[in-house]
């Protein structure tokens, strides 16, 4: 699986010790995505510009690997696309669906002929309006918690059981047969962000196998917000809920809501598990 | 001695004089290049710190192969940083021009080159670049990532375009130029010409390109400027501006002491044989005109210069029937298009190509012009003519009756409504229209009255809303098309190649690179292969739906076909490749880059049993 956690110190040159609100971002990564590449496939994106900071997941759906399809190839892609849009100042910060929209778009626009789909969960903090703009299509999702509690959340997008909402490009043949929603579909939602409040964005391994008040038992134990802590938070998070995957006899949320269906199951539910984790705090030089 | 040889030797003499004047101007270019060259190296003094920019913004060109307002194989990926360099290979974050090779040109829509072009233009693209800051380049860099070798030439502006008042005087200088030469390699490369130095700063770079030698697609990744924030110290041996205009007077008046000299002694030996210009006036007055037709514009404008004979000559609008000005766009104004007026009466082409922009040339300067030149206007250029507006082209429609082939690429800066004007220009058979923001009604009412119309060219045309309504007004009303370009015409579908294929049947070449809506199992390429038994050029470039099955009807019905591209379909296997081959004995290019089914083995096979064929194969690692 892949870890992803959360600190940067961005200097700004714009406003240099002016006591304006900034998110902090660092990333460091376990794996480097394209490792072992057939077997994981979800994928991340992060990207600080001045005036914005924004990340994103994609998880992609593994059963393409049965149509010789490497799965990580179209969310990787779409996250790199997503970095790449941002770094290059295409985009409102107040629109992360364009972002989407935009990426998927320039997906078609690669001579390689790419085949696969994913879910998409984009989150873009305005530092000059302090308002966090996020765009979810699918199950990843993001938590803003905010004094032991969460305050925002994604909801999950799904057509059925373990069908979410998926942004897809399909083999001629199979166009029409293939699942494929379009980036408008994306639940979009703003508000503002206040200093102190956690933001952590994750793919469906996470929330499938550890429910609210685990994680934010979790964040609790973050105690101040500098690099190494929020790493070591991050990658608690992930290792924890991988654990709990593998555990049979474990009631986790996925298994809940399966035996809500009707499905008599118990367990964690194996899968990557891609966790973001971030902390809006007070700039400093 | 016979008569004959005097006359000769005195024509062969002056004409001889003419060209050494011209050889001469050459072989000072390359003696300053050199020479800037060793003196480069020398001159940057410790508090003259070089300064190092990556472009900042891309700011014109005339062509690129990806889409518009997008960041995929657009001119615009070649401001910033590099994304790929050093490593080698086709990536959608590099700059990638139209075309390469000699393909374009031997395909059925390939026009006629002018007469006049001096042998040193070679340029078939450019791009113009700004940096943030104004210096004195010492150097320019560019970070090929594939194919790399087709920049020709560099060129540097003293106009700032980022400055809010209008630059008094704006100069192109050429920094370094060569003839187009092949690169063996493939893989990626910083180009590092010498440049020369000049003596005012720049932020304006234009680099242009020649493709023509190239195997596939160059792509340029990024290019950075190097240079001195203060006018560096030239020693007196470097100021070599100032030495050739020096130089210059020197030889003129040579050249004038040479002209009186000879004049006198022939003059001398052919007492009372008639006015002044001694055996020239035997000559038949065709045989001098064909002896100009060799020379350049700028020369045949110097040699009027000489006397009143030769100026008659030079003067004859007989000399500008083709008049190519795109090679001297860098310095062709108003003054210069009016000294041209009178001589351009019967003009019949006219290439304004690249010119003009940055205030050079003016709408009412084009419109007198073209008041006086109009009339016997046969064809006429204006790519990349950022100065036209709707009025030029109601002057064109109103002063060239007669015109048969009009290029307004990547004139994307004309207005739509400048597009009505072009439907009373109906005896057009070509009409370019790449890359302009010409609106569906306009479009519709030119095919409408252009009946003739034997070649065009809608690609990346952006605003048009429905290209099935498009394909089916060129279905009924354009009968005797030849040519047809329509790529990257996002929506066409079946039910438009259904029309145009019914109702063109004489089209040779067909372009539907990039047109995302065409599904191959609607049958609409088989309907294509049927029905145009003429194709000698049909793109199907990532249209990822092309299968064996439409080959097969290619191989079938399509037997002229010389020029064929599937890039990106997964559907096509070498065997029904091999029987295309086997039956299309003229096909020249094939490009199957990204076809997964494929591989490098499969196109050695190809290559073995048809050696003449070039089969493409891209990658990008």
């Amino acid at each position: 699986y892949k870890k992803l956690l959360g600190r940067l110190r961005q200097e700004n040159p714009l406003n240099p010790g002016g006591g304006e609100v900034a998110v902090s971002q660092d990333h460091a990564t376990a794996l480097q995505p394209g490792d072992r590449a057939m077997e994981f496939h979800s994928c991340y994106c992060s990207f600080t510009v001045i005036f914005v900071l924004s990340s994103g997941v994609a998880d992609g759906v593994g059963g393409w690997r049965d149509y010789g399809v490497d799965p990580s190839q179209f969310s990787g892609t779409l996250m790199r696309t997503c970095e790449r849009l941002v770094k290059e100042g295409r985009f409102v910060p107040s629109n992360p669906i364009g972002i989407l929209t935009t990426s998927y778009c320039e997906l078609l626009q690669n001579k390689v002929p790419l085949l696969g789909s994913s879910t998409a969960c984009i989150v873009v903090l305005d530092r000059t309006s302090h308002r966090l703009h996020t765009a979810n299509l699918g199950d990843s999702g993001f938590l803003v918690v905010r004094g032991g509690e969460v305050v925002h959340r994604s909801d999950e997008q799904q057509h059925y059981f373990n069908t979410p909402f998926q942004l897809s490009i399909a083999p001629p043949e199979a166009e029409g047969v293939v699942l494929s929603d379009s980036p408008d579909a994306a639940d979009s939602t703003s508000f503002d962000v206040q200093l102190g409040d956690i933001i952590l964005t994750a793919t469906d391994g996470l929330f499938d196998n550890m429910p609210d008040y685990m994680i934010l038992q979790e964040l609790k134990k973050l105690k101040n917000s500098n690099y190494e802590s929020i790493q070591q938070t991050a990658r608690s998070i992930a290792e924890q809920a991988h654990e709990l995957a593998y555990d049979p006899n474990y009631m986790s949320p996925f298994a809940q809501f399966a035996c809500d269906n009707g499905l008599n199951v118990r367990g964690g539910k194996p899968d990557d598990i891609t966790v973001l984790l971030s902390i809006v705090a007070e700039y400093t030089d | 001695m016979s008569p004959v040889f005097p006359m000769l030797t005195v024509l062969t003499m002056f004409y001889y004089i003419c060209l050494r004047r011209r050889a001469r101007t050459a072989t000072r270019g390359e003696m300053m290049n050199s020479h800037r060259t060793i003196e480069s190296n020398s001159r940057t003094s410790p508090l003259n710190a070089e300064v190092v920019q990556y472009a900042k913004e891309v700011v014109d060109f005339s062509s690129h192969y990806g889409n518009e307002n997008s960041m995929s194989y657009t001119m615009w990926n070649l401001a910033g940083v590099p994304n790929v360099f050093p490593s080698s290979g086709d990536f959608t974050q590099t700059a990638v021009f139209r075309t390469y090779g000699t393909w374009w040109d031997q395909c059925p829509s390939a026009s006629l080159p002018f007469r006049r072009t001096p042998p040193n233009f070679q340029s078939q693209d450019y791009v113009e670049l700004t940096f943030e800051q104004q210096v004195y380049p010492t150097a320019v860099h560019v970070l090929e990532t594939y194919h790399p070798g087709a920049v020709i030439r560099i060129l540097a502006c003293s106009a700032n375009p980022y400055s809010p008042n209008p630059p008094a005087e704006v100069r192109w200088e050429i920094l370094w130029s060569e003839r187009p030469t092949k690169v063996n390699a493939s893989q990626a490369r910083q180009f590092k010409p010498c440049i020369k130095q000049i003596n005012f700063p720049t932020n304006l770079i234009r680099l242009e390109v020649n493709s023509s030698l190239l195997d596939y697609y160059t792509e340029l990744d990024a290019v950075v400027l190097h240079g001195v924030k203060d006018k560096p110290v030239l020693s007196h041996k470097t100021s070599l501006i100032d030495m050739n205009d020096i130089e210059d007077d020197a030889y003129e008046e040579k050249d004038g002491c040479r002209m009186d000299s000879l004049n006198k002694k022939f003059s001398s030996a052919v007492l009372g044989e008639g006015p002044n210009n001694g055996y020239f006036d035997k000559l038949p007055y065709e045989l001098i005109q064909l002896i100009l037709n060799h020379l350049t514009l700028p020369d045949l404008c110097r040699l009027a210069q000489t006397c009143k004979l030769l100026s008659q000559h030079c003067c004859d609008p007989l000399q500008y029937i083709h008049l190519n000005l795109q090679p001297y766009w860098a310095k062709l104004d108003d003054t210069s298009l009016e000294f041209l007026q009178s001589r351009c009466t019967l003009v019949q082409w006219l290439n304004l190509s690249w010119t003009g922009n940055r205030g050079f040339i003016s709408v009412a300067g084009f419109s007198r012009f073209l008041k006086v030149c109009g009339s016997e206007l046969v064809r006429l250029e204006l790519s990349c003519s950022h100065f036209l507006n709707e009025t030029c082209l109601e002057v064109i429609s109103e002063m060239c009756p007669n015109l048969q082939a009009l290029n307004l690429s990547s004139c994307d800066k004309l207005p739509p409504q400048a597009f009505n004007h072009i439907a009373k220009l109906c005896s057009l058979k070509r009409l370019v229209l790449y890359r302009t923001k010409v609106e569906q009604t306009a479009l519709l009412s030119i095919l409408n009255f252009c009946s003739e119309l034997q070649h065009l060219s809608l690609g990346s045309c952006v605003m048009i809303e429905d290209y099935d309504v498009i394909a089916s007004m060129i279905g009924a009303k354009c009968k005797k098309l030849r040519t047809l370009d329509l790529w990257r015409c996002k929506n066409i579908t079946e039910n438009g190649i259904a029309e145009l294929a019914s109702g063109c049947p004489l089209l040779e070449e067909l372009d539907l690179g990039w047109c995302p809506t065409l599904q191959s199992s609607t049958g609409c390429f088989t309907r294509l292969a049927r029905q145009l038994p003429n194709l000698q050029k049909l793109f199907l470039t990532a249209n990822r739906s092309v299968c064996d099955t439409d080959i097969d009807e290619l191989a079938c019905n399509c037997t002229r076909l010389q020029q064929l591209d599937i890039l990106g379909t997964r559907m096509v296997s070498p065997a029904s490749l091999r029987k295309l081959l086997e039956s299309c004995k003229d096909l020249s290019l094939l490009d199957v880059s990204f076809c997964s089914q494929i591989d490098n083995r499969a196109v050695l096979e190809l290559n073995a049993s048809f050696p003449k064929v070039f089969i493409k194969k891209s990658f990008t690692q």
